[in-house]
């Protein structure tokens, strides 16, 4: 066997037909096989689509958060369908990150009144005073502050300041004092009053005066023209009359022009029956004097409120002991039977009824923590005794926890876990996502391949159809439904799926057009295949593909317009459910979380927050995904990257 | 051309047609809410038997008052039964076919529309609507003209430093607005903007706010609406001039000695501006559906806020209903209209409704 190689181009031309032979003359020819393996066309796709890193990371991520969706619900140990309302608005805390500072579960509390009577209570800190209705175990001692802003309500809590009296149109204006007073002459009773500013012209005084007859004829105890204190016996000519008079001090602003003013600091009335003043009036109990007579103004002045803010522990506030004032008898005895390894008696005798001088205590790790009362026992029908406890619960303990739980999302309004919640919504948005997606997708591939596949008249009246139905606007098809049904699943449904389905149809209607002409599908039917076949075992299954990776995209557009419309409040919503195949799924939505949270964006962000951040992620990761999947199922982008 | 523009109005008006005339019998042959204040309901009823869609029968027979009053008797479908001491005067609908008809020749003689009946009962709801409409509007106008040259660039940029970083940035970038609902954008830029930071308000300034005031309350309702906008047109451009700029007519144009700015000018730019202009024209109808829950986060006076608060539950207003659908129906079928014969103008090559 002569190479060809071996030979000059001269030598070629000269080859002698005797030097040919053949090459398989001794040896026979089978199929070799392929050295490398076959690349079919799913295997390319996949191929293709592990190439690009960022899309396969993108696609762990959805894998991810539809693992978690489908699994927290089952397997979180935390409250999130139940009302609880000792759980509202916890903030987030999460393990690890609140050694750090951060996500601690605790909150910066500011503007809180301070009571003023416990200034001076707290150890270590003898200036500082007590937020009203705030146990100060839970109080961060250390970031406790007080400050004051000036005010001028009509409240109590706003503090010290003075009254102003200016007269409107008239010489004068009277106020009486908010009680009547016993004035003895035994005693010697005093009134005294402060006057901080007075308006110096025009004549401008003060008449302080008590009446005998309620209101309608005064008796001069003194007059006060100028700035500072006075006191006024009330004295003798009226003594004549009774022993004892019963008057309201009464305050009369004079002046000859009507634009008089004066601020009042305090008004006291005392005498010498005991150490203590009768009363003493300033800031808000001055304030609420009534006026009698003339007309004019009267206003507070440089009142000031005493604000707290601290750092504020919620978690162990709320799950603290808890008062119950009603515990039914039946219920008590249960829960000891129940735990009465944990809930061992340590003070008290159970023979006798508790009391809160000599109450039932109960062992550490037992949900009741102290019994301090009991009802009266009713005798009901057929002799059944019915009575109630009064006790103290270890909440904690009473909700099944062993520790303070950990609420990574904070709680909602409703005191439910938004953790769970989160991934509950999720899940409800993935199912109405699958089955309106699986809906529209089979409608409209059935829609697309009539058309497709009949073409002519039934195509272009079936496109004229579809057109009119795309033309009309969400908001019609939206308030037609809630006229006829309502908000709530099957609306929503029913508005994704109106118009949701063209989309496929095009789709669909396009392979057809494809694939319709070509010799298979001609082959085919001479050899007397119906219809029914020819679109469904030969066109269907070479457009699906391109059909199918086109909708993937339409999950998430699904959800995408179900938050914004459970947003609007025109989802589902909280405790109603709905069933799939037999399994009853939360209404709540993403869009329902986001929507719940709008009303608290200023004051607690983390509601709308984390929601938003979940549903971004799986929006993008899913939008990802459908892109990379389509791209790699296109056989016209193969080859090209 | 004129043939072709001629069909597509008459088509388009067909759809509208169609569109409200299925909308109007199905939301009248609900329940109704009439106004719920006595005073306002015996005028929206007085109303509407002058407009033809309800008679007013009285009932005078003893009898059959005592039925009435006992409940025993059969009434039509939202018929309104007032018991004035010795007689019951009855409110009773015509049927929905004379409706119909009355309704729609109200329309087209007087422009009239109906009365509103919970929203701002017995206000026409035209008049209701007058003052919102041109909110609305503006904003979304606003909004179209702040995209269109953002989209356009970023596009172009991405497109010609094709596989830069900035090109990568952009795309990401891109994905992500994309996915992204326009209204979790608008409660980030609420939250960040209008809450944390406190640069720009957190909801829609009342109209007799300072002009600065209004400015600045406009930013974040048209950013909240731009973002997915401004992200879908790059993505378009950017695809469309990648696919121009690899074509052989702009070799050619290289070739016989153009720079690259002229040949992307005059040549790639207008060959890629075929499918962007109906685009962006179609876009304006999303953005005007968009503006409905932007509205409602900013709480922004416009239409689709009221038309949130004419579809509350057990509290709906059809007439409301019926004219803020025709707002949106006609302007998203003239957008239609004007994508249609936008190809024409834009591409010369193109002859719309030509014979083959």
């Amino acid at each position: 066997m002569i190479k060809y190689e071996e030979y000059s181009d001269e030598q070629v031309k000269d080859i002698k037909k005797s030097d040919f032979e053949f090459i398989q003359r001794d040896e026979k020819v089978y199929d070799k096989k392929f050295e490398t393996k076959p690349i079919g066309y799913f295997k390319d796709a996949m191929i293709r689509f592990a190439k690009n890193r960022v899309n396969v990371v993108a696609t762990l991520i959805l894998v991810t958060l539809i693992l978690l969706s489908v699994f927290v619900p089952i397997l979180t140990t935390k409250n999130y369908d139940v009302l609880e309302t000792q759980l509202t608005y916890l903030p987030p805390r999460v393990p690890l990150l609140e050694r750090l500072g951060i996500l601690d579960g605790s909150r910066y509390l500011e503007d809180q009144t301070v009571d003023r009577a416990t200034i001076g209570t707290i150890e270590g800190y003898p200036e500082l005073g007590l937020p009203l209705n705030r146990d100060p175990e839970f109080i961060d001692m250390d970031t406790l502050k007080n400050y004051s802003i000036p005010c001028s309500d009509l409240d109590d809590r706003c503090y010290g300041g003075e009254v102003r009296m200016s007269l409107g149109n008239t010489t004068f204006l009277t106020m009486r004092s908010s009680t009547v007073f016993e004035f003895d002459p035994e005693f010697d009773p005093t009134v005294t009053v402060t006057i901080d500013d007075i308006f110096a012209e025009d004549n401008t005084f003060v008449n302080v005066m008590i009446s005998l007859d309620g209101g309608l004829t005064f008796e001069l105890l003194g007059t006060m023209d100028e700035v500072g204190t006075e006191e006024f016996e009330v004295f003798h000519p009226m003594f004549l009359h009774e022993d004892v008079i019963e008057s309201y001090v009464y305050l009369q602003l004079n002046s000859d022009l009507s634009n008089g003013w004066v601020h009042f600091l305090s008004v006291t009335v005392d005498d010498t029956s005991s150490d203590d003043v009768i009363r003493h009036d300033q800031g808000f109990s001055l304030h609420s004097y009534t006026v009698t007579e003339g007309n004019g103004r009267r206003s507070r002045i440089n009142g000031e409120l005493l604000f707290a803010s601290f750092k504020w522990d919620p978690y162990r506030a709320a799950f603290g002991e808890r008062y119950e004032s009603a515990f039914s008898a039946e219920r008590f005895y249960a829960l000891i039977e129940e735990n009465q390894d944990k809930c061992g008696l340590v003070e008290g005798d159970m023979s006798v009824a508790p009391t809160a001088e000599n109450p039932w205590v109960f062992a550490e790790g037992c949900s009741v923590t102290r019994v301090v009362g009991r009802t009266e026992i009713v005798i009901g029908p057929g002799g059944s005794q019915h009575y109630s406890y009064s006790l103290y619960q270890d909440f904690m303990i009473s909700r099944g926890y062993s520790s303070i739980p950990y609420f990574f999302f904070g709680t909602t309004q409703g005191g439910r876990d938004l953790f769970a919640l989160t991934w509950v919504g999720l899940r409800t948005s993935l199912t109405i996502g699958i089955i309106v997606s699986f809906i529209n997708i089979t409608v409209g591939i059935i829609y697309g391949s009539i058309s497709g596949y009949y073409g002519g008249k039934v195509d272009l009246l079936m496109e004229r159809f579809s057109e009119v139905i795309s033309r009309i606007p969400w908001l019609v098809t939206l308030s037609i439904f809630m006229a006829l049904i309502g908000p709530g699943a099957l609306t929503l449904i029913l508005v994704l799926i109106v118009s949701g389905w063209i989309g496929v149809s095009s789709v669909t209607r396009t392979q057809f057009y494809r694939y319709k002409g070509r010799e298979y599908v001609l082959a085919s039917r001479t050899l007397g295949a119906k219809d029914s076949r020819l679109i469904f075992r030969h066109i269907l299954p070479n457009g699906i593909g391109t059909i199918i990776t086109a909708s993937v995209l339409m999950i998430p557009m699904v959800m995408f317009t179900e938050a914004a419309l459970s947003y609007l409040g025109f989802g589902i919503g909280h405790g109603q459910s709905f069933r799939v195949l037999g399994i009853e799924l939360s209404g709540v939505s993403v869009g329902v979380l986001l929507s719940d949270g709008r009303t608290e964006m200023m004051t607690r962000p983390y509601l709308t927050l984390y929601p938003a951040i979940i549903i971004s992620i799986l929006m993008i990761t899913f939008n990802m995904f459908g892109n990379a999947l389509r791209d790699a199922f296109n056989p016209s982008l193969r080859g090209s990257e | 051309m004129i043939r072709y523009t001629m069909i597509r109005v008459v088509w388009i008006f067909l759809i509208l047609v169609t569109t409200l005339s299925i909308n109007f019998v199905i939301l009248k042959s609900a329940p109704e809410y009439p106004p719920t204040q006595p005073e306002d309901r015996d005028m929206w009823y007085a109303r509407q038997v002058s407009d033809g869609f309800y008679t007013e029968r009285l009932i005078t027979d003893e009898a059959e008052i005592e039925r009435v009053r006992a409940d025993e008797h059969d009434p039509i479908q939202n018929s309104f039964y007032r018991d004035e001491g010795d007689r019951i005067r009855v409110f009773e609908p015509v049927p929905i076919s004379i409706q119909y008809f009355t309704w729609v020749s109200n329309i087209v003689t007087d422009w009239h529309w109906g009365y509103s009946t919970r929203v701002q009962p017995n206000t026409e709801v035209f008049e209701v609507l007058s003052s919102r409409i041109p909110v609305t509007l503006r904003l979304n106008l606003v909004a179209l003209v702040f995209y269109i040259p953002i989209g356009f660039g970023l596009g172009i940029w991405a497109a010609l430093k094709k596989n830069s970083l900035a090109d990568n940035v952009i795309s990401l970038s891109v994905m992500i607005f994309i996915s992204l609902p326009s209204f979790v954008v608008m409660l980030f830029l609420v939250l960040i903007f209008g809450y944390t930071l406190g640069w720009l308000p957190n909801q829609w300034p009342p109209s007799y706010a300072s002009d600065l005031n209004q400015f600045l309350g406009i930013i974040l309702p048209v950013l909240g609406l731009s973002f997915g906008s401004i992200a879908g047109l790059t993505r378009t451009t950017r695809a469309e001039l990648t696919e121009v700029l690899t074509s052989e007519f702009l070799l050619l144009a290289r070739t016989k000695g153009l720079t690259r700015q002229q040949s992307v000018i005059r040549h790639a730019m207008r060959n890629s501006m075929v499918p962007l202009v109906p685009g962006i024209i179609a876009s304006f109808v999303g953005l005007l559906s968009g503006s409905v829950i932007i509205e409602q986060i900013y709480t922004i006076p416009g239409t689709g806020r009221i038309f949130i608060r004419a579809l509350a539950q057990n509290n709906l207003d059809y007439n409301l209903l019926l004219g803020i659908s025709a707002f949106y129906t006609i302007i998203g079928l003239f957008a239609v209209l004007l994508v249609d014969l936008s190809y024409g103008v834009v591409d010369p090559r193109i002859r719309m409704g030509a014979k083959k």
